[in-house]
């Protein structure tokens, strides 16, 4: 048995006076897609940003490939994409002007950044600012940004919001194309979607893990 | 490491070009403080001469904390230092990049207010331009280098806007004491001549070591 891609262990995060994450324990395998549902405020973003290594925690631990999550190395970084609630993008610039930005930091001179846009069809909006774009519009471009290097660990937070009927038949689709290859953790308020992903759904209510 | 940085320093001054946010304000703040203290001296050409030449220190110093104010400003909106901290890059990079930035905005800045400052203050002679443009370009490395490292920490903080001025002053007063010295050494007049440019390249020699070091950290949760 391959071992876990995420570990967490009796994993904490405290804001101030609020706990945000109550001793979560969880292991995901890879390749392993786990949809986390939960109602606002249960720790699915915070969970998220722990796994992502964004946030260090309060007490236990949160590990990538057994490596602490904060202190990941560039080469186990290269592998991990998180999208959040916000799109991640520069609003000044254009949307293939933030993919090539990406790409350029990952190493990937060579994507077509064209083909990316077109697949979540903004192929002819490329050349707009961003500072433009509606909710859902954006959500497609960070849904492109988080994909473009082909992580082996895809971690999105509620990345329906936003999103039209179209958005959410292409969210699906790429979620499906990652079962069984890429590790995925989906925080989301659908509760169909473990059912249509044939996913793990994993419950989140007031910082603990049902 | 260094295309990394590059890249991000880039984005930085395209946003730039395209707002006008930094800059401008920049300008305006420097332009105001010189001629505010040209009429504040009423042209004084004696000792008020070389208190011109210290007053553009003062003027740099502040007008760089204009700047660094947002430092971080366009990775803030929509989450985009989250992105550049996942991105499989030495973190200094985000560091050295938003640096080289505001080293990029002050060296604008100077580029006008400069002259504006010495044909208000200097037209019977002033100080040597070589050694006053090296001291600058010097001290703007070091104002960069601290600023950058400031505005990191602060970056979490609810009130940074008033944290951030109160992490970087009392750091840069090495470099204004430097460039005040380096800039009166200028006259002619006084014994300082390489000291103090040879402190400001210490003084930047060791914030680069001292950043480098702890921006891994810093720029974490």
């Amino acid at each position: 048995m391959e071992p876990p891609v995420v570990t967490l262990t009796e994993c904490s995060k405290r804001f101030g006076d609020r706990l945000a994450l109550r001793k979560a324990t969880l292991t995901v395998a890879p390749g392993e897609t786990i949809v986390l549902l939960g109602p606002n405020g249960a720790g699915k973003s915070t969970l998220l940003r722990l796994v992502a290594g964004l946030l260090r925690p309060t007490a236990g631990s949160a590990q990538i490939a057994g490596v602490d999550a904060t202190s990941a190395p560039r080469s186990l970084r290269a592998g991990i994409a998180y999208a959040g609630h916000r799109s991640q993008l520069y609003r000044g610039l254009t949307a293939r002007e933030n993919l090539e930005l990406h790409a350029g930091l990952h190493g990937q001179r060579d994507l077509d950044i064209t083909a990316l846009l077109n697949q979540v069809g903004l192929g002819d909006r490329a050349d707009e600012y961003i500072d433009g774009f509606s909710r859902g519009m954006l959500q497609r471009l960070a849904l492109a940004r988080a994909t473009a290097h082909q992580p082996a660990l895809l971690l999105l937070d509620e990345p329906a919001s936003g999103l039209d009927a179209d958005g959410r038949l292409l969210l699906d689709a790429t979620l499906r194309a990652g079962l069984g290859t890429r590790t995925q953790l989906v925080a989301s308020h659908d509760h169909e979607l473990p059912e249509r992903l044939g996913a793990r759904a994993v419950h989140l209510n007031a910082g603990s893990l049902a | 490491m260094i295309p990394a940085a590059l890249a991000i320093a880039r984005v930085k001054f395209v946003l730039e070009l395209r707002r006008r946010e930094v800059i401008f304000a920049m300008l305006l703040f420097i332009a105001a403080t010189i001629v505010i203290v040209h009429f504040a001296l009423s042209g004084d050409t004696g000792a008020g001469s070389r208190a011109a030449a210290g007053m553009l220190w003062a003027a740099v110093v502040f007008t760089a904390v204009l700047g660094l104010l947002r430092t971080f400003a366009a990775e803030q909106e929509e989450g985009a230092l989250d992105a550049l901290l996942l991105a499989p890059i030495d973190r200094a990079a985000i560091w050295i990049g938003a640096a080289l930035a505001q080293f990029g905005f002050l060296v604008v800045v100077e580029i006008v207010a400069v002259p504006v400052w010495w044909v208000l203050f200097f037209q019977a002679g002033g100080p040597s331009i070589g050694t006053v443009v090296v001291a600058l370009l010097l001290a703007n490395i070091g104002i960069a280098l601290v600023g950058t490292l400031a505005a990191a920490l602060a970056l979490g903080a609810r009130t940074r806007d008033v944290l951030l001025p109160v992490l970087v002053l009392p750091l840069v007063i090495p470099i204004v004491l430097a460039g005040v010295t380096a800039t009166y050494g200028a006259f002619g007049e006084e014994v300082g001549g390489l000291r103090p440019l040879g402190f400001l390249a210490l003084y930047d020699l060791v914030f680069v070591v001292l950043a480098w070091g702890t921006s891994e950290h810093l720029l974490g949760d």
